[in-house]
């Protein structure tokens, strides 16, 4: 399947597999912009990643669209590699006070808050991309017997490291920010560390396993991570 | 050194922004209005991407502890030890002297430009502030700023001529877009409301993004919500309701709204000055025609700092009944 090239205004230009959440899809989309990436033409600033489509952003005083379209259809078949994939193990504290909406998802969906845990935290997840915010992964494979639709109400104010549940998805809160999500457990890991190199913890292609652990486990790296203590 | 004696709003340190880790999630940000913030650049000698102060509405007041020469562009009362000086024009201070800054007239954002820029840490390869993932922080009064080093001779009385100046009065202004990429998710019909409407900037705006007000545009079929993409400053969302939000400079990477435009790089500082109330229109251009607008507004802000670098000069000339500015080489004798 050839993917739409399309404008998305007048410096960048959206390459689109159509609106599908599916692995082989997001093979090429990661196959291109490393493609891309790997040849950077002159006129390139940078590659945009999602789901099943791809942002290719240009300095559009060095090259008009036409020329960028063109230079892109030689990147559509780009061979998928078969990158290294790193499985990053992610503790968290389930339910209490960490995960306040945990009782909620168990209920809903007839189990037990152990369930909960043990369904959530089996699953290796694939991470999409990175989007929204700094650090935000968007985590596939959830096992549908723990979705949960979003609050109708979002929260203000969601802490970093929180992880939640909406819909089908799973993901982690990089940082603090409003968020709709139902809540069920909370990571001492820093996702986003401007100081570091890379500056986020997880990256496209990485898989996910959640670690449950307990309170005094989270106190005791939340502060190696933050370098304070936990609030 | 400079140092801030009071900080009446929003005031953060931004510069041309931070491309190259949105596939991170970290957006672009940068100037708001990179128009004038380029001038302001331009006025006091820098590089147009160097760093400055950005202010929301209302200026700071400081303190320069060594000399400097500085230049603000926004239709804003200054003082300098509480003698009125003008903006859009570069300044000499010297180690004591007070600068006040009133505010704007019209227009949402004002810029403080210093020959030598701000000194900042860079993170991520910028100095622009983005408070939410700890990029920077809104400054505060007490906060000290150092500056970069340079020459400062020659650099002040220069002044940007009246014709010159953006214009950010007017209570109703035309935006061009770009249509696409979603426009599959709009019924025809949706899109002539886009097109033909008046839309009101609301009170519900800031870096990250404009909520506009005025007749709900019609989704198609398909609904208001994509499968998450990326999205770039600029970009108009329309979720549910109808009502268009356009992506400013601190805008999220990736979207589950669907994206009936894309505001053409060279009107989104126009937008970005629009207070609360202001009325917008959009009309639609093809992307050629916006790179080339583009392009023309490139040509006209190197014009502006060769003509204030002294290396052109500007005359008022009138074409097809218009008055312009045009710009000719100044030639060097010997």
């Amino acid at each position: 399947m050839q993917p739409e090239l399309k404008p998305a205004g007048d410096s960048a230009l959206l390459i689109s597999f159509g609106e599908v959440i599916d692995d082989y899809v997001n093979d090429r989309v990661h196959a291109i912009a490393s493609a891309v990436e790997k040849a950077s033409p002159d006129w390139l600033i940078e590659v945009v990643p999602a789901y099943s489509s791809l942002l290719v952003v240009y300095d559009p005083l060095k090259a008009g669209y036409g020329e960028v379209e063109e230079a892109i259809k030689g990147f559509l078949d780009a061979k998928i590699e078969a990158f290294e994939s790193r499985l990053v193990e992610v503790p968290v504290v389930y339910g209490g006070e960490y995960g306040p909406d945990i009782e909620f998802v168990a209920r809903r969906n007839g189990l037990t808050i152990d369930d909960v845990i043990e369904i959530h935290s089996r699953q290796v997840y694939r991470v999409y991309f990175l989007g929204f915010l700094p650090g935000f992964a968007y985590l596939g494979g959830m096992d549908e017997r723990i979705a949960t639709p979003r609050l109708e109400r979002p929260r203000l104010r969601v802490p970093a490291g929180s992880v939640g549940i909406a819909g089908k998805q799973t993901g982690i809160y990089p940082l603090e920010s409003p968020g709709g999500w139902r809540l069920i457990g909370r990571t001492p890991l820093r996702l986003f560390d401007p100081a570091r190199e890379p500056p986020t913890l997880l990256q496209p292609g990485d898989r996910v396993r959640f670690i449950p652990i307990e309170e005094s486990e989270f106190r005791e790296l939340y502060e190696r991570e933050w370098g304070v203590e936990g609030d | 050194m400079i140092e801030l004696l009071k900080v009446p709003s929003l005031l953060t340190v931004q510069d041309s922004g931070r491309p190259g880790y949105r596939k991170l999630g970290v957006p672009l940000s940068g100037f708001m209005d990179d128009f004038s913030a380029r001038i302001a650049n331009y006025i006091v000698g820098n590089p147009g991407n160097a760093p400055l102060l950005e202010f929301l509405l209302a200026g700071p007041a400081l303190r320069f502890n060594a000399s400097s020469v500085f230049a603000v562009a926004g239709d804003a009362d200054l003082r300098l030890n509480g003698v009125p000086i003008e903006p859009w024009t570069s300044h000499w201070a010297k180690r004591g002297d007070v600068l006040e800054v009133g505010s704007l007239r019209s227009g949402l954002y004002g810029y403080i430009a210093f020959a030598g820029g701000i000194k900042c840490e860079r993170l991520l390869g910028s100095c622009s502030a983005y408070p939410k993932a700890g990029l920077g922080r809104p400054l505060k009064a007490g906060d000290e700023l150092n500056l970069g080093y340079a020459i400062l001779t020659g650099k002040d009385s220069r002044y940007l001529p009246l014709q010159l100046r953006p214009d950010y009065s007017s209570k109703e202004r035309e935006i061009r877009v770009v249509l696409g990429p979603n426009l599959e998710h709009f019924t025809d019909g949706g899109i002539e409301t886009f097109l033909g409407s008046v839309y009101t900037v609301t009170p519900e705006s800031d870096r990250m993004g404009y909520r506009l007000d005025g007749p709900a545009v019609e989704h198609s079929r398909r609904g208001a919500d994509i499968v998450t993409e990326p999205l770039v400053p600029g970009t108009v969302q329309v979720p549910a309701n109808g009502k268009p939000i356009v992506m400013m400079r601190d805008a999220q990477t990736t979207g589950g709204y669907a994206k009936i435009a894309t505001v053409i790089s060279a009107d989104l500082h126009l937008l970005a000055q629009s207070r609360p109330g202001t009325r917008v229109r959009f009309r639609a251009v093809d992307v050629e025609e916006a790179q080339e607008i583009l392009r023309r507004r490139e040509r006209t802000l190197n014009a502006i700092e060769k003509f204030l670098n002294g290396e052109m000069r500007a005359y008022r000339i009138r074409t097809f009944g218009e008055e312009r500015i045009a710009f000719t080489k100044v030639e060097k004798e010997g």
